[in-house]
């Protein structure tokens, strides 16, 4: 199955590591330009040293998406560094927490705030090209219960709305917006490496209610995001697709 | 023209190990040191590669060489200060098969006493803290003074030979240094200051008199005194057993120090292992350190490798204003865990706010059974209340929990007493990470045959 992928241009907000690095991977691997940011400087600059080996026209540069200034600026940037886009994957995320109120913000900022202002820019630039693919990533915590009632879950379910509703806005222009949503995914540096190691009970509790007896890895979502960020995907938008290994109790009717 | 030698606190090449990461971390240097705490490293000693022999950790002979030629000669941890200010306030403490009474004298000056009765051996108090206006015998009340001295001894027209020699209990050496007692069971012992050089100037700045009991509990370890000893020594084991340290503390840069019998470790806190990957969100035991330092780690934007310097600017900024003096540390003091091992038994991990400390005692008879003593004290900011003060509690191994990390580091030791005494182990294979554990072991000999005076056989 052709992705129809070679030649064109993709953004990954938070590309340097874990899932979003895997979606840059697939991108590249692919045949797609690639733009990709993250706040760590060296991060960045490891991720598009590393993407370069697949030979497609690959940029980054460290940004805050906190920042809506330089955030905007950035967007400009790989915009025209890319000349275009066709792809969005906008998965930049404050994780998790509880206590503070601030919390509350730092998730509105990074996990709402940082799709919302990617989208805004390339919405415009897609309407002109006739055609775009956006794919917003939220969690299963936004489905059923994890880690208490926290900013993160509920932000995280904010996006699973607004994305059919992008759907429907701008389907007319050709854009295709769909969602998914990752159970556990454990790779080394990412959240569920530490839980390992610093909560091992939890993980062993977690890795218990798995079917499949095992978390999941970024490449086994990033794959499906690239699917629906693909042509392959032509008549997938507004939708919503749980990638967890059937972890969730909850029948997806 | 002479060059400054830089600063090297570690001495292995930490990008050789297995490790994800090499980290290069923040340090105060002998130049930037701002505390009379020495951050110096000190020379490594040669003490070559030989193994350990195990049967120092189960031979009885072992043991009562120990007995005759350290328990009995050094200066040993008797207690806290703050437990006795009163005159009669006295702390009954065990070592071995003997025991002490340590007393507060009517001039605030402390003296000490075997705690055995003069008559027939009977102990005059069982181990613990108390008051005292005099210490009556239970069995025929014999009775004396807090200065030691026979007060009554009943029908003593019935002793034709008249009363023990100089009516008095003998006096042992006793003394008081920064908020602990210290006292020994050899009269002749050397001068406080001297043994305990040159620990002074290096855990004085953390002024423990202004921190009160949190924790105080014994535990009966079926392992020798110095399997314990051995396992708060080296960080080599955190990969091992503590893997949730990882997320916690720097086990890979740690500058180790060995001075004449005592030594040292300096690890950093706040700080994520080279040996796992550097993680994307704060772990939940730094934003502790966060939280505890006034931080809201919410609010935290900087990089998780930034926490360490950013925790202990904070304190120092703001340090005051919550009542807590840390004038007299250095910046790294604010985080990091400043480890120490006096020797023979006390390990004590220093830190600005508080005090975790072990008191690590050999059974009376067994030398596959010893005493954990577990110490805690924490700073009271200016202007709170003291606390009052904890209970002691005792119990074996594994009826209680002692907290997670302690609970890990017990939980091998009886495995590894029992392993020790295979013949097929002939002894202890020591690494440079466990460079204390040589050290350790050279000052248990420099005691038991004196400098240098160990022979081809011995033990
Ligand atoms: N891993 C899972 O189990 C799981 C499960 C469900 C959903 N998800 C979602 O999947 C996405 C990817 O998660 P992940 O676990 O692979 O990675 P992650 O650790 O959540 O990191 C996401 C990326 O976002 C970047 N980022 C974070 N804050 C940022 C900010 N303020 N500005 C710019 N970039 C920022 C990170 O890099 P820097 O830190 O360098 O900025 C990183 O590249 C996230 O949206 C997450 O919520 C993950
Ligand atoms: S043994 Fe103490 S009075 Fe007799
Ligand atoms: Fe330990």
């Amino acid at each position: 199955m052709d992705l129809g992928l070679q030649g064109k241009k993709a953004i990954v907000v938070g590309g340097a590591r874990g899932i979003g690095y895997a979606v840059a991977e697939i991108l590249a691997r692919e045949g797609a330009d690639v733009a990709i940011s993250a706040r760590g400087e060296d991060s960045v600059k490891d991720a598009v040293a590393a993407l370069g080996r697949y030979g497609t026209h690959v940029v980054g540069k460290p940004c805050n998406v906190k920042k809506a200034d330089d955030y905007k600026a950035w967007l400009e940037w790989a915009i025209e560094a890319l000349e275009g886009v066709d792809v969005l994957v906008p998965l930049s995320s404050a994780g998790g927490g509880m206590g503070s109120e601030k919390y509350w913000h730092n998730a509105f900022e990074t996990d709402v705030m940082g799709p919302v202002r990617a989208v805004e820019a390339v919405i415009p630039v897609m309407t002109q090209r006739k055609g775009g693919s956006i794919v917003l990533v939220a969690t299963t915590s936004a489905l059923e219960a994890m880690g208490g009632p926290q900013a993160y879950n509920a932000m995280k379910a904010s996006l699973i709305t607004w994305g059919k509703q992008l759907a429907l806005a701008h389907g007319k222009d050709g854009i295709r917006v769909n969602v998914v949503s990752p159970g556990p995914i454990e790779f080394e540096g990412g959240n569920w490496d530490m839980i390992k190691g610093t909560m091992e009970k939890f993980y062993q509790s977690q890795l218990r209610q798995q079917p499949m007896g095992r978390l999941g890895r970024p490449e086994e979502v990033a794959k499906a995001i690239v699917f629906l960020a693909s042509e392959a995907a032509s008549w997938c938008s507004g939708s919503h697709l749980v990638v967890d290994g059937a972890y969730t109790n909850r029948t997806h009717f | 023209m002479d060059r400054p030698v830089t600063h090297k606190p570690v001495t292995w090449d930490t990008s050789k190990m297995d490790v994800k990461r090499v980290v290069d971390v923040i340090r105060v240097t002998p130049e930037t040191n701002t505390s009379r705490t020495p951050v110096d490293k000190a020379p490594d000693p040669e003490l070559g590669h030989d193994v350990i022999p195990a049967a120092r950790y189960y031979s009885p002979e072992f043991m009562m060489l120990e007995w005759e030629r350290i328990w009995t000669k050094v200066w040993l941890l008797g207690g806290r200060a703050d437990d006795i200010p009163e005159p009669g306030d006295y702390i009954c403490t065990e070592i071995g098969k003997e025991s002490v009474l340590i007393v507060r004298q009517h001039d605030g000056s402390l003296r000490c006493f075997p705690n055995v009765c003069l008559h027939r051996g009977n102990r005059l108090r069982p181990e613990g803290i108390g008051n005292a206006q005099a210490f009556r015998c239970m069995y025929h009340h014999w009775t004396y003074g807090l200065d030691g001295k026979i007060e009554r001894l009943p029908d003593l027209c019935t002793f034709p030979q008249g009363g023990p020699p100089g009516m008095t209990l003998p006096s042992l050496p006793v003394t008081e240094w920064n908020s602990f007692v210290w006292f020994s069971l050899n009269p002749d012992v050397e001068p406080f200051d001297d043994y305990i050089a040159p620990l002074k100037d290096h855990l004085e700045p953390y002024h423990p008199e202004r921190m009160a009991w949190k924790r105080d509990v014994t535990v009966e370890w079926d392992c020798n005194w110095k399997a314990s000893v051995d396992a708060f020594n080296e960080t080599y084991h955190v990969q091992g057993i503590h893997p949730q340290l990882q997320w916690y503390l720097d086990d890979v840069n740690v500058q180790i120090d060995c001075y004449e019998r005592h030594n040292r470790y300096l690890i950093p806190f706040a700080a994520i292992s080279p040996r796992v990957a550097m993680p994307s969100t704060i772990p939940p035991a730094i934003e502790e350190i966060m939280r505890h330092a006034g931080m809201d780690p919410a609010e935290y934007e900087g990089r998780v490798s930034d926490i360490r310097r950013d925790v202990q600017l904070f304190k120092r900024k703001h340090g005051k204003a919550q009542g807590k003096d840390y004038s007299a540390l250095n910046d790294d003091q604010l985080t990091d865990d400043y480890h120490y091992m006096i020797f023979p038994n006390v390990a004590l991990n220093v830190h600005a706010d508080d005090i975790m400390m072990f008191r690590q005692r050999p059974h009376a008879s067994d030398p596959n059974k010893m005493l954990y003593d577990v110490w805690v004290f924490e700073l009271v900011p200016e202007g709170q209340p003291w606390p009052e003060r904890v209970k002691h509690r005792r119990f074996k191994h594994g009826e209680r929990s002692i907290g997670q990390v302690l609970d890990q580091d017990a939980y091998n030791l009886p495995t590894v007493q029992a392993g020790m005494k295979s013949e097929s182990f002939p002894g202890l294979w020591i690494g440079e990470q466990e460079l204390r554990i040589r050290h350790f072991h050279k000052v248990l000999d420099d005691y038991i045959y004196g400098p240098g005076g160990k022979q081809e056989g011995d033990l």
